[in-house]
């Protein structure tokens, strides 16, 4: 025991001790910490538990969902209470204003209690995967073109049929283009929140600055690429025209591509409806951009691709039009203290069909829901109640009901009323666009992957097209 | 029933001290773990019923080029972040370990950015250091060298993880510094006295009675960083890109379960995995005997 | 800060007549802190740019590549701070203190009763334990996420932290079993002996003698429990969403949306204030890893 001693005598006063009670110093320093944990823990516990308890809002934690009995549905019991879960993903402001319209249903409907849940893109998805496969499913979910078909296609949601032929959600005021951007089949499986449609964007401001007339809203793509030799000539070096759009997502630059030689991605039976020339012919266009140096480089391109709107390179000025869904003009606006955001549609194909299509956010009913009437009485609250639109305003796109579009217009600032009116243009010139098929995710991954190894200069294009159908065909195929 | 007695006589103070972890184990760990295992059988997408394929997951692994590539990054990455990562962090609590003024401070100094977990402003900055107009090249610019784009290129890309890896030291230098604690001072008083220099005492001290620290930090580093998924998920924002360079093998099996919905596929990749890093880590173990120093 | 004074006296008694030696120590010295000092500045650099942001106007943060703010406002510290529908950033703090707190408890107890076990009692299939549980670290929790929740959807404790805390009880977390368990026996055996002829049983030496020893690895594991459950968010957005339970990580993400506008200035300002409970304990609990027990003195 020579070493405590030697040891302890160098140490400082707290662990000045005799030997022979340092075992007790030990216990005591050891019980203090213990002690002080504790106590700690008793008062927040206590802190937490009246915290939480006190909220007005709140229902007791746990699946609630269970005391209820199954058998509300189609029974004459209304009033009996009954609690539904809704879902959505969003930012803060957007949560702010579905509170706000969940609030105004629940004052609705008092016998109807909706739970909330909400967050960024990625995490709803990751979610709302685990709580369906785990059996915990929300009753209402906020759906997208990117995964209805999983969804659907996997019986996770309902049909939503009866419910419309009944009535108990309206849609006489929904265009027929409308309703049917939410079917699979001849199944409503969504309805829209909100609609809105892609087109390209420029700056007003930068535009003049540079001395090029603004795009033409009807503009063909030898228009297009015209342009964009032209702005990218009076644009200083390491600025572009636009950001590469060979890639990413399969829709929509690919698909209005598609449309207009009267092609698409899928078939209605889930196959492809295009050649490998189409995608030559597509991914040869943009080649040639990339090497007269009017879009960007490969790996600048990759450095911003998953860059937050505030820093992509619209935003931060590196190029000067940018392709996004309409009812993010008022986003980007705000982003900039000059000029004018503004649209024009997807470039056409001289004598060719119109590539349209509704794209939107929507809502749908999970397959397993409990409560699947009083889920419907939502949505049919969300998308066509006065109450509702009045704080919906154009969150997600224009409203769907061509009532309720007129019915906000007045409560728009100028941004926003320039998307409705983009919008409103552009609705009409739409056509049917089938679901992707099963399996649409590994086919975009292919597609991403060969556009990206040709912007690195790995493979030849007619390689990559080669890539991409066996790939694809192989996927669809199984 | 005399010798379940007799074994209940002998053990029972061992399994009372680990019967919170046995509950755990079988509650907790077995079923999901068991589950996994046999989805790894079969053709399930989440949302309906599994359906048996037997080895079909296992065997369309080895025609997956994805797959193969998502190995060699992640063997990269292991190869070289661990190794480096552990020997900053042992340098660096080596060198705080030393007493100099203000040592609380550089501690602490050193662990934040480990604070930061997966925290987005590392995505952030990490653009704003090795993107093509960032510090990096601002700094080779000076030299009159021309930079690159380090974070999206595709031979690149790895190099700015594992830096990210090693710039994150500070959960093994806090247990390196822990296992510095552990070293008797009088030894250091009794070698320096006869003379040793403060290089010898490293060797023939600080070293062989730090080493079941050193063992922990490599095994659990070596476990970590085979499923390390975080890093990669931030920077290219789950994508894996540019060109699968950044593909680690969990970040894989993530977008195989959550984005293609091939649960069952994900589930092999899950063992398969789990039996390379049970190999490796036993070759560790294996070869402990010949370098860890216990006291007991 | 045994160590330094200890070192330091010897040297001192060392070198005490040597002048120039001295000097060059110093000088030795001052090159070592400025290396410290130089390496810190970049280990800091994100913080500061995270704390210089937060008070910046929202606009400024992206477009005004100065490190320092033009102007310094507390806008963001506001508007982060009001939360969502009258919840505040308070009770997320609240929340994330409690759940930590028993995550620490759990943690501690049950880790360290297992590695006790394993570092030093006997009993049959010992090391097959040992192996299993470095085995359930190896499978990567994607594909055990499911089964899980269905567990805990089917105990009906979705939306309760109990499937965030109970775990922690059962010791579900190897890496801090096997952390206790090398610490343990880095505990001399001597001590344990004579602790036995003294007429201690194994739960009391469990209590008086080997938690003691092993103080350095379990503050290790407070301060890692404490850090790594306030920034997993994994778990807590699968298992929570009523916000009244938000926590901190939950909070955060609230600010951020991939397929729109996130509020930066928020996000910044929130998370330097929820970097300092951080800060905060790592300071507080690192006194006693260095300050903390030398037990090994026995062998010297």
């Amino acid at each position: 025991m020579k070493t405590f001693t030697k040891l302890h005598s160098v140490s400082n006063n707290m662990f000045d001790i005799k030997q022979e009670k340092i075992k007790g110093g030990f216990r005591m320093k050891l019980k203090m910490l213990l002690m002080g944990l504790v106590s700690l823990f008793l008062v927040l516990a206590l802190a937490a538990c009246s915290g939480s308890s006190n909220e007005p809002t709140t229902s007791d934690s746990g699946g609630d969902t269970k005391t209820e009995d199954k058998g509300s549905e189609g029974t004459t019991a209304e009033q009996k209470p009954v609690e539904i879960r809704f879902t959505w993903w969003g930012d803060t402001k957007r949560n702010e204003v579905y509170n706000e319209i969940v609030d105004r249903f629940e004052a609705e409907y008092p016998h109807i209690k909706v739970k909330r849940e909400f967050g960024g893109w990625g995490d709803y998805w990751d979610r709302l995967a685990t709580q369906i496969a785990g059996g915990n499913a929300p009753d209402v979910v906020s759906m997208h073109q990117f995964y209805v078909s999983d969804y659907a296609r996997r019986n996770a949601l309902k049909s939503l049929n009866d419910y419309i032929s009944e009535g108990t959600i309206n849609l006489s005021d929904f265009p027929e283009s409308a309703v049917n951007s939410g079917k699979i089949g001849d199944d409503v499986f969504m309805v829209a929140k909100g609609i809105t449609m892609p087109g390209y964007a420029y700056n007003t401001a930068l535009f003049d600055e540079l001395g090029v007339e603004y795009p033409d809203l009807n503009w063909t793509w030898d228009e297009f690429q015209a342009k964009l030799i032209e702005v990218s000539e009076k644009l200083p070096d390491g600025k572009y025209a636009i950001s590469d759009l060979s890639g990413g997502q399969l829709q929509p630059n690919l698909r209005y591509f598609l449309r207009q030689k009267g092609k698409d991605l899928f078939t209605e039976d889930g196959k492809l409806a295009f050649e490998k020339e189409d995608l030559v012919e597509w991914w040869t266009m943009w080649d040639e951009l990339r090497k007269k140096g009017v879009i960007p480089d490969a790996a600048t391109g990759v450095e911003y691709e998953n860059a937050p709107l505030e820093q992509n390179m619209f935003v931060t000025g590196l190029t000067a039009i940018t392709q996004i869904p309409a009812n993010q003009i008022y986003l980007y606006q705000q982003q900039f203290s000059e000029g004018e955001i503004r649209m024009v549609r997807f470039p056409s194909r001289a004598g060719g069909e119109n590539g349209e299509y509704i794209e939107g956010a929507y809502l749908s009913v999970t397959e397993k829901s409990k409560h699947p009437k009083e889920a419907a009485l939502f949505i049919n609250f969300f998308v066509t109640n006065e109450k509702s639109l009045e704080v919906f305003k154009v969150e997600q796109g224009s409203p769907a009901s061509s009532k309720m579009s007129e019915f906000v217009k007045p409560l728009l600032d100028p941004a926003q009323a320039r998307a409705v009116e983009f919008i409103q243009i552009t609705v009409p010139y739409g056509r049917p666009a089938p679901y992707a098929p099963l399996g649409v995710n590994e086919v975009e991954q292919a597609y991403k992957d060969n556009a990206t190894a040709i912007a690195f200069g790995q493979i030849s294009i007619e390689e990559a097209a080669e890539n991409f159908m066996k790939t694809a065909e192989s996927v669809l195929n199984k | 029933m005399e010798a379940l007695s007799s074994f209940w006589k002998r053990n029972w103070v061992g399994y009372f001290f680990l019967a919170p972890w046995i509950i755990g184990l079988i509650g907790l760990s077995a079923i999901p773990m068991g589950t996994s295992l046999y989805l790894s059988f079969t053709n399930y997408d989440m949302f309906t019923s599994p359906s048996w394929t037997g080895l079909d997951n296992y065997t369309n692994m080895f025609e997956d080029r994805k797959w193969m590539n998502s190995i060699k990054v992640t063997m990269t990455y292991v190869f070289l972040g661990v190794p480096l990562q552990l020997l900053f962090a042992l340098s660096v609590a080596l060198l705080l370990n030393k007493g100099i003024n203000g040592v609380r401070v550089y501690r602490a100094i050193y662990y934040v950015p480990s604070l930061f977990g997966g925290s987005v402003a590392i995505a952030l900055l990490w653009r704003q250091i090795f993107g093509g107009n960032g510090l990096v090249n601002k700094v080779l610019g000076f030299f009159g060298i021309e930079g690159m784009n380090w974070i999206s290129s595709p031979d690149t890309a790895i190099y700015t993880l594992v830096i990210l890896t090693i710039w994150q030291f500070g959960a093994p230098m806090v247990i390196f510094l822990a296992g510095l604690k552990q070293v008797p001072v009088e030894l250091y008083e009794s070698s320096r006295i006869d003379g040793a220099s403060s290089i010898k005492q490293f060797f023939s001290i600080t070293l062989p009675l730090i080493t079941p620290i050193i063992f922990f930090n490599l095994v659990m580093q070596i476990i970590g960083a085979f499923q390390a998924f975080t890093p990669a998920y931030i920077i290219s924002g789950g994508s894996g890109g540019p060109l699968d360079s950044t593909l680690f093998y969990t970040l894989y099996l993530y977008q195989k379960g959550f984005t293609h919905f091939q649960m069952g596929y994900a589930s092999a990749m899950a063992w398969f995995l789990l039996i390379g890093i049970a190999f490796i880590t036993a070759l560790v173990f294996l070869s402990a005997k010949k370098w860890v120093y216990y006291q007991d | 800060m045994e160590t330094s004074k200890a070192t330091k006296s010897i040297s001192n008694v060392r070198v005490v007549s040597n002048n120039s030696y001295r000097t060059i120590k110093n000088l030795k010295g001052i090159l070592l802190h400025i290396f410290i000092i130089s390496v810190g500045i970049i280990m800091l650099y994100p913080l500061l740019w995270m704390v210089s942001s937060s008070f910046k106007i929202e606009t400024e943060i992206f477009r005004n590549i100065s490190f320092f703010p033009t102007e310094i406002t507390f806008d963001s510290y506001i508007q982060g701070w009001v939360g969502l529908s009258g919840v505040s950033f308070a009770t997320f703090f609240r929340n994330t203190i409690f759940l930590v707190t028993m995550c620490i408890i759990g943690n501690v107890l049950a880790c360290s009763m297992a590695a006790y076990a394993f570092a030093r009692l006997e009993f049959a299939f010992r090391k097959v334990l040992f192996a299993i549980m470095l085995v359930t670290m190896m499978l990567p929790f994607h594909v055990t996420v499911i089964p899980q929740y269905i567990i805990f959807n089917k105990l009906e404790w979705i939306n309760t932290y109990w499937p965030l805390i109970l775990p922690k009880f059962l010791a579900v977390e190897g890496f801090f079993i096997f952390l206790m368990v090398q610490f343990i026996r880095s505990i001399p055996r001597e001590l344990d002996e004579a602790a036995k002829i003294d007429g201690c049983g194994p739960i009391k030496m469990y209590w008086f003698l080997i938690l003691p020893l092993a103080l350095p690895a379990l503050i290790t594991t407070m301060i890692f429990t404490f850090i790594w459950t306030w920034n997993d968010f994994f778990g807590q957005l699968l298992y929570i969403s009523d916000i009244n339970l938000y926590t901190v990580a939950l909070g955060l993400r609230m600010f951020m949306d991939a397929m729109g506008q996130s509020s930066w200035g928020a996000l910044f300002a929130m998370s330097t204030l929820s970097l300092i409970p951080l800060f905060a304990v790592f300071i507080f609990f690192q006194k006693y890893l260095i300050e903390g027990i030398t037990t090994g003195g026995l062998k010297g």
